[in-house]
């Protein structure tokens, strides 16, 4: 059986950054497609932008600063797919 | 750049910045409606002894923004002593880059006062310290009080959709009990800049 796997990105909905949500779930969806069972977007505050995959923090703001590097969220995706 | 006529005058005034708003005019317009200036503080606008420029960096979808623009608004308004003029932050970011926060952020609102000659009299940036360090108080309560959320500082995507949900609606509750404190807080300190104006 294949293992569900699933990012979510919690972003600061009174900070703007509906574009960089978007912009890092167009870039999953087009590179992982329905390898993923689901990419959920959390509108939060407090200028949060943290991206989790698998339950894994794998990028947070507050902690790592500003957006992350889509290719690091995508190395993510892909070392989970292949654990 | 520094500011100057031509400059100020691109500006759009308060009215017109409304209009333009694409999202949370209402939200704005209520804050607008509900800020309670205080007459001492009213007074002390109103008696400045010449009106004061205001230059201000904004944009509609930021939160700090539509709980403190409208206390400028209505200063400005119930005053007549404050000449607002508004810029949006992402069209004008040579503004921006003189009065980014902590020398890095581009945190908005900015409201940059200026004499009749264009000499910046000072300027005030986001929110005041003192209700970040209030709603950060009363959120450890929150979180102390609702073991259900967890811990403060995990991420928020750890908990259910249902726990998320109240959690939200407590800090949403806690922010408008404080709103009372933080626009009087606003008042204070927009006020102890736009009374540096010379006699």
């Amino acid at each position: 059986m294949t293992a569900a796997h699933k990012v979510k990105i919690t972003y600061c909905a009174e900070c703007g950054y509906e574009q960089q949500t978007l912009d890092l779930a167009k870039a999953l969806m087009l590179e992982f497609g329905s390898r993923l069972s689901g990419i959920e977007l959390i509108p939060w505050e407090g200028g949060t932008f943290d991206v989790s995959v698998d339950g894994q923090l794998i990028h947070s703001m507050t902690r790592d600063g500003g957006f992350p590097k889509h290719a690091a969220i995508a190395d993510a995706v892909r070392g989970r797919l292949s654990a | 750049m520094t500011i100057d006529r031509a400059r100020f005058d691109q500006g759009l005034t308060y009215d017109a910045y409304k209009a333009q708003m694409t999202r949370n005019r209402d939200r704005l317009e209520e804050n607008e409606r509900r800020v309670d200036l205080g007459k001492e503080a009213l007074a002390a606008f109103r008696a400045l002894p010449r009106p004061v420029k205001v230059v201000v960096l904004a944009e509609d979808w930021c939160g700090d923004v539509i709980a403190n623009l409208p206390v400028l608004g209505r200063l400005a308004k119930d005053s007549g002593k404050l000449d607002v003029r508004i810029f949006l932050r992402d069209q004008n970011d040579d503004i921006m880059q003189q009065y980014l926060n902590k020398g890095q952020f581009k945190s908005i609102p900015v409201f940059v006062f200026l004499d009749e000659d264009f000499r910046e009299l000072g300027h005030w940036i986001e929110r005041p310290a003192s209700v970040t360090e209030v709603r950060a108080k009363r959120r450890k309560e929150i979180f102390a009080a609702h073991p259900e959320f967890g811990s403060p500082d995990a991420p928020v995507d750890q908990l259910s959709e249902g726990i998320r949900v109240r959690l939200q609606g407590e800090l949403a509750k806690m922010r408008d009990e404080t709103t009372k404190f933080a626009n009087a807080e606003v008042v204070r300190e927009l006020r102890e800049i736009a009374t540096r104006v010379a006699a």
